[in-house]
Formats: C-alpha cells, sequence, structure tokens
C-alpha cells in the first residue's frame, strides 16, 4: 500500500515534467571509481583462485571469525541496506526505523539458537538441511523451489539499485542502467564464480563501509550538522526536519503516524526472522572452522552491520534537511512540485544517500564514491544469492532428484543456465520494479521467515518433527507469504484493479512485507500438528538433532552425522 | 624391468560414459605395454563453485575434503571403476583424487607422478553447451607436455 503511494506520486510528477533530482550526465571519475572497483574485485578472484588444491586431507589456512564476519557483512548488506533503509527512514519517518530494528536483531536469534547448529550439520546448501533432517526428498525439493524465488525476488531490488546508480555515474536512463549492470553481474558470477570467495566479500564490506561512512562525515562536516560522531549528533536536526514536516502537514518523528503499531511491529517481526531463514546467510554457518568461529563470526559479522545500519538515520534526516534547501541543485520540493520531503519520488528516496551528498555540493569525486559503494553492495549481495540459487538447481534439484548420475560438467552447465536464466528474469522485473528497494527485499524475507525459520528451527531444535509435518509448514508458509505478496502489488504491477490491493482488509492484517507475524505462529503450529499425528522420525535422525545441539564440543573435523554414527547407531542411510 | 615407452598411464575421469571410452583404451594399453595405470578423480573446484556454493571451495581449500562424504563417494565410485575394469585384466591402478581447475590438476598431478601418457575422453560440444562449459581435455592438451591420447566419444557409442 506504501509503495502504491509512493508510485503514483511518481506518475503524478511525471506529468509535471519534473524526473529526479539527480544530476545528469556521464562523470569520468565517478566512472572510472566503479571500473576499478570491479577491476580489483577480479584481481583478487583471479590472484586467489584455485588452481589446484595440494593437500586434501591436511588442514589448510581457515578463515578467521574477523574476516568471515565481514564477509557476513557483505552477503548481507545489499542495496537495501545501503540505500533502502535511508529511503524509508526519509520517507515514511519514524515507521522506517522498523527496518533498522528488523535487519539487525536477526542475528541474536542466529546467534544464539541456530549458527552453531547449523555448523555442527555441516552440510553443503540449506535445501540439504531441509532434505536430509526431514529425510524427504519432496521437502527438499520445496526448499530449493524457495530458494530460488527468494533469490529472485530479493535481486530485483539490487537491480533497481544498481540502475539508479548508473544513472547518476554514467548519465544513462534508469533502464539501460540496469540492463548494463545486470548484464555485468551476471557474466561476472556465472563465469567466475570469483566474486563470492571470502577475500573478496571482505573487500566489499571495506569498500562499502569506507564509501557510506565518507559520505555521512562530510555531508554532516560541510553542513555543520555534525562533527566527530553524526551517529549521536543528529538530534537537533532531526527536531529542524520534524517541524518542517509539520508545516507540509506531515508526521516525521510521531511514532505510527504512516502506520500502525500493528504494522511497525508485523514488519520487526518478518525481518527478524527472515535474517535467520535466509539460504546465502546460512551456508557461510556450514563452512566455518569450528562453532566458536561460527559464534563469533555472528558477532563480527553484526558489529560490521551495526555501523551501517547506525548511520542510516543520520544519512536519511541529513538528505531530508538538503532536499528541502539544497545547497547546489533542484529538488521536488525546490520545484514546487512537492510540499514536503516526505513526498519526494521513489526514484529520489532510494538514491537519498547519493542524493544527500550530491546536494550538500560535495566533489564530483566523492558523491561517485558513494554511488560506487552502492554498487559494492548490490554486487555482493547479488554474488551470494545467484549462487544459492544455482547451487538449489545444481545440486538439490538437478543432482538430488533428477540424474543423481550427473556428472560435475553437468552440474556446472545447469548452475550456469540457472544463473543466467535468473538473471535475465530479475533484470526484466527490475525495469519496472514492483515496489521501493527496501520493500522489494523486505518481501523475500517475508517469504524466507514464513517457509524457512520454521523448518529450521524446529529441525534444529525439536527432534520429533517429522517430514510431513516440515512439508506441510512449508506449504502454509508459502500460501501465507504468496497471497499476501500477490494482494499487495498483483493488482498495481500486472495493471488490472488500479494501484491498491486486491484487498486492502487483507493487507491491512498481511502485508506483503511483513506476513510473518502471523504466518511464523501459523506454520509452527502446522508442523507441530502434524507431526504429533504423523509416524516419529527414524532413530538416526533423531540422534543427528541431539547431536546438532549436544554441549559435548566436537572436533574441528566432526559433523553432527559423524557423531551420530559412532555413536552407537546405524549410520546415515542417505 | 626394461623401461617402455610408457610405463606408467593416466585415465582422469569423472565418472562419465565419456571417460568410460577412454578407461578401455587405457586399459588396452596398459596391457601391451605391461603400464601401471593411474585412476584421477579431480574435483572441479568450479563445479563446486556454482553447484555446492563459494564457501564450500574454501572447506576444500582448508584440508576439509574429509567432511565431505559426498564427493568422496563420487570420486571414489569414478576411480573404482576403473579398478574393476582393470582388474579382469590383471592390472594394477593407483586411485587419486585431487581438487582444483582440472587441466591444471591433471597436469600436476601427471608431472609429479612421472606419467608418459595421459589417456582422455572427449566429446564434441558445439554452441551453448560449448561456452558454458569448454573442453577439459582441449584445455590439458594446451597445457601439458605430456603426450595425450584422446578417445572421441560418439553418439553410437552410448
Amino acid at each position: 500500500m506504501i509503495s502504491a503511494e509512493l508510485l503514483m506520486h511518481a506518475s503524478v510528477l511525471l506529468e509535471t515534467g519534473y524526473t529526479n533530482a539527480l544530476e545528469e550526465g556521464f562523470k569520468i571519475i565517478p566512472a572510472l571509481t566503479v571500473v576499478l572497483m570491479i577491476a580489483i574485485f577480479l584481481g583478487v578472484g583471479w590472484f586467489f583462485r584455485v588452481a589446484a588444491v595440494d593437500e586434501l586431507w591436511v588442514a589448510g589456512r581457515t578463515i578467521g571469525p574477523v574476516e568471515n564476519g565481514m564477509a557476513i557483512g557483505a552477503n548481507w548488506m545489499s542495496a537495501a541496506s545501503y540505500l533502502g533503509v535511508a529511503a524509508l527512514i526519509g520517507t515514511l519517518g519514524y515507521f522506517g526505523l522498523a527496518y533498522v530494528v528488523g535487519w539487525t536483531t536477526g542475528y541474536f536469534i542466529l546467534l544464539i539458537f541456530m549458527a552453531a547448529q547449523f555448523r555442527r550439520f555441516g552440510k553443503y546448501t540449506a535445501p540439504d538441511f531441509i532434505g536430509d533432517r526431514f529425510y524427504s526428498q519432496k521437502a527438499r525439493a520445496i526448499a530449493a523451489f524457495t530458494t530460488l524465488v527468494i533469490a529472485f525476488a530479493y535481486a530485483i531490488g539490487q537491480g533497481s539499485g544498481m540502475g539508479l546508480m548508473a544513472e547518476y555515474i554514467l548519465g544513462v536512463q534508469y533502464e539501460v542502467g540496469v540492463v548494463v549492470f545486470m548484464l555485468v553481474t551476471i557474466g561476472y558470477v556465472a563465469l567466475s564464480g570469483m566474486l563470492g570467495t571470502t577475500k573478496n566479500m571482505a573487500i566489499q564490506y571495506v569498500i562499502l563501509i569506507i564509501a557510506f561512512t565518507a559520505g555521512l562525515y562530510a555531508v554532516g562536516w560541510t553542513q555543520g550538522y555534525s562533527t566527530v560522531f553524526p551517529y549521536l549528533e543528529f538530534g537537533a536536526e532531526t527536531a529542524a526536519l520534524s517541524e518542517i514536516a509539520a508545516e507540509a502537514d506531515r508526521q516525521f518523528v510521531e511514532p505510527f503516524a504512516q502506520a500502525s503499531l500493528y504494522g511497525w511491529v508485523a514488519l520487526a517481526v518478518s525481518l527478524i526472522l527472515g535474517t535467520c531463514g535466509l539460504p546465502h546467510v546460512l551456508v557461510r554457518f556450514y563452512t566455518v572452522d569450528n562453532e566458536r568461529t561460527a559464534r563469533w563470526s555472528t558477532v563480527w559479522g553484526l558489529f560490521f552491520i551495526c555501523i551501517l545500519y547506525w548511520g542510516t538515520a543520520a544519512y536519511a534526516v541529513f538528505g531530508g534537511l538538503l532536499y528541502e534547501d539544497p545547497v547546489a541543485g533542484d529538488t521536488a520540493v525546490t520545484e514546487g512540485v512537492e510540499t514536503s520531503f516526505m513526498d519526494m519520488p521513489g526514484a529520489d528516496a532510494d538514491a537519498l544517500v547519493v542524493l544527500a551528498a550530491q546536494l550538500a555540493d560535495l566533489p564530483e569525486w566523492l558523491v561517485g564514491l558513494v554511488a560506487a559503494g552502492a554498487v559494492a553492495a548490490a554486487l555482493a549481495t547479488t554474488a551470494g544469492l545467484f549462487i544459492s540459487a544455482s547451487s538449489a538447481a545444481a545440486h538439490d534439484i538437478y543432482t538430488n532428484l533428477y540424474n543423481p548420475d550427473a556428472t560435475q560438467r553437468q552440474q556446472i552447465l545447469v548452475g550456469r543456465a540457472t544463473i543466467v536464466g535468473i538473471g535475465l528474469l530479475v533484470m526484466l522485473i527490475a525495469l519496472n520494479p514492483p515496489a521501493l528497494i527496501g520493500e522489494l527485499v523486505a518481501m523475500s524475507f517475508a517469504i524466507a521467515a514464513c517457509v524457512f525459520f520454521p523448518v529450521f528451527f524446529l529441525g534444529l531444535w525439536w527432534e520429533n518433527a517429522t517430514s510431513e509435518g516440515a512439508i506441510a509448514g512449508m506449504l502454509t508458509g508459502i500460501a501465507i507469504s504468496f497471497t499476501a505478496i500477490i494482494n499487495d502489488v498483483g493488482p498495481m504491477y500486472v495493471g488490472f484493479g488500479g494501484e491498491n490491493a486486491l484487498s486492502p482488509e487483507l493487507a491491512a492484517i498481511l502485508p506483503g512485507t511483513s506476513s510473518a507475524l502471523i504466518g511464523v505462529p501459523v506454520v509452527f503450529f502446522v508442523i507441530i500438528v502434524v507431526s504429533r499425528v504423523t509416524e516419529d522420525p527414524p532413530e538416526d535422525i533423531k540422534r543427528l538433532v541431539r547431536q546438532c545441539h549436544s554441549p559435548e564440543p566436537m572436533t574441528q573435523q566432526q559433523t553432527a552425522e559423524d557423531v551420530a554414527a559412532t555413536d552407537g547407531g546405524q549410520p546415515g542411510d542417505d | 624391468m626394461t623401461k617402455t615407452m610408457y610405463d606408467t598411464i593416466l585415465v582422469p575421469t569423472d565418472g562419465s560414459k565419456v571417460a568410460q571410452k577412454a578407461v578401455e583404451h587405457a586399459i588396452d594399453l596398459a596391457n601391451k605395454y605391461d603400464a601401471t595405470v593411474h585412476a584421477l578423480y579431480v574435483i572441479d573446484t568450479d563445479a563446486v563453485d556454482i553447484g555446492l556454493g563459494t564457501e564450500q571451495v574454501e572447506r576444500i581449500k582448508a584440508g576439509k575434503f574429509g567432511e565431505m562424504e559426498e564427493l568422496q563417494e563420487r570420486a571414489k565410485k569414478a576411480t573404482g571403476a576403473v579398478s574393476t575394469a582393470a582388474a579382469e585384466h590383471g592390472i594394477e591402478v593407483i586411485e587419486d583424487v585431487a581438487a582444483g581447475r582440472p587441466h591444471t590438476s591433471i597436469d600436476k598431478y601427471a608431472t609429479k607422478n612421472d606419467i608418459d601418457l595421459i589417456v582422455m575422453g572427449s566429446k564434441g560440444r558445439s554452441g551453448v553447451r560449448r561456452a558454458l562449459l569448454g573442453s577439459v581435455t582441449e584445455r590439458t592438451l594446451r597445457t601439458t607436455h605430456i603426450p595425450v591420447l584422446v578417445v572421441d566419444f560418439r553418439k553410437e557409442d552410448e
């Protein structure tokens, strides 16, 4: 509903001739910055590429918690975090804070309940966990399908962010920008895979956090908003901005003015639980050295993520003030097409982080650096998503379900074809995105929360959860989350029934971005009830679950399956 | 024992029918030259990257192949097939597994083990498949200085 409103503004604005506030024209230094950045990623990927592994059986160099934490941060923080959160706070005020809370708190649940346990399980993909834990190929298939859908929905937001940044950097139209950057990303991930190595992820994190923080400090310093610690120095600015908003009859800091308390809580809960259900986040825990590293990686990851999230609200406030009264350039407010910054068109909102730097009249190279950071954020996350999609298709669907004798060459073929296919589809939808970047990504979180979180959580902690329970639960989760999303964006996107949700009543209690508050308890209930009435899981599965959270520490080389197998029980028969 | 032209023959296998065709030739040659056969399965890190996830490549790099049971089984199955076929002729087979880019790993293994001849299968690919996959055999030919016998696999061989 919220997005419908914003898109409506956008179409009204088009009629008045105003497009957006980003400066037009090709900019050589920012363009070179992006080229250099991509060259660094390629170079690092090439330098650390695996030509031949000398020792398969002897422990080599492992990745420490700090580096792994940076990789978690880069994998996690996408265009939605970099651009989207500030956009949502800028246009929705207090309501936008639900995104900040939601997208950080999930790591506590991961830390306490899941990170170390997943390490103990130690398999390859997220559908692997579902398939093995619930001893069912059907469950594996549903999980693989959901992984593909999440990657798809999540990546649309990234494509949209890259298109906006290309508008500034290359001075091309949004659509051209989406096509160019998406093609680069697809080719990059499909043919090299280099983008996703931990080294590259860590470097991507460093680039994006430097770009983001430099922009924030520079805007705050030059405008006299803040000095050494902008994170705690924007109180007066927030007060001033909310007064400006009030003059235009809008509420910036008033809680629940844009959406109800229910809407706020539902969104935060969806994002928190969605974090714990994202396949590309969880796989990182499978491979770390041991459980201790798994836990500390989560802590470091949260710290690195917080550095950015803490700054988003300050950015939104600085951006709002500058949008009202820019040092340089024109905005929808100064052009008189809008009365308040909170009504800025979607394209301006999603570019607010870069726009703030541009409106503050910062030098072009610095604005370009901020934009390049957004591209790095989008690239890193898209690489992780595409790889999770290709592994779901090549390993879980093709090899495990369709052709058990598949050779490695066939797996590569299926994997690369998946990346190209899903990439082109993402590109197509991103040309005309159905919602704001942050909202698009939130929808994939709602799916992850409704479908994956309950089976992951109960799968790890309740040994009596059965395959029938898991399948029923996942199907219920798919039904709930998909219904909510289609209800929300379906009419607007397909073009029937106007701009509003199919059923506004349903959208009020089950928003597409926040269906998990209702969905997750329902799915938990379904899994528990169905598991109770169906036959208990086999004994070796139960032992596997017990091993996943046994207090007895395991050695580095062990996984839960090994321990279960030497425990006197039957080894897994898969 | 007098040194013949081919004392050690390497046959890289991925367990496919294409590779199987090459195995027949390798065993026949080994029989005639009284050579030892090395059966090598290379875990293609590109396949691991795209098929299992980038993190899994790092897992292999960290020397944790021991935890990756399914991959071990695959390797064992492919090289085991060579041993079975060779046993009928009383030929000794050394089974091994390596990881990396296939052509680099094959060359490295061959050099390290004083291989005299590499026997590989090849399947003509064209169009999209060629663009997405390329040919391991072709790349091995260009990488290694050791003689390579390429056994073409045709449709009618299936």
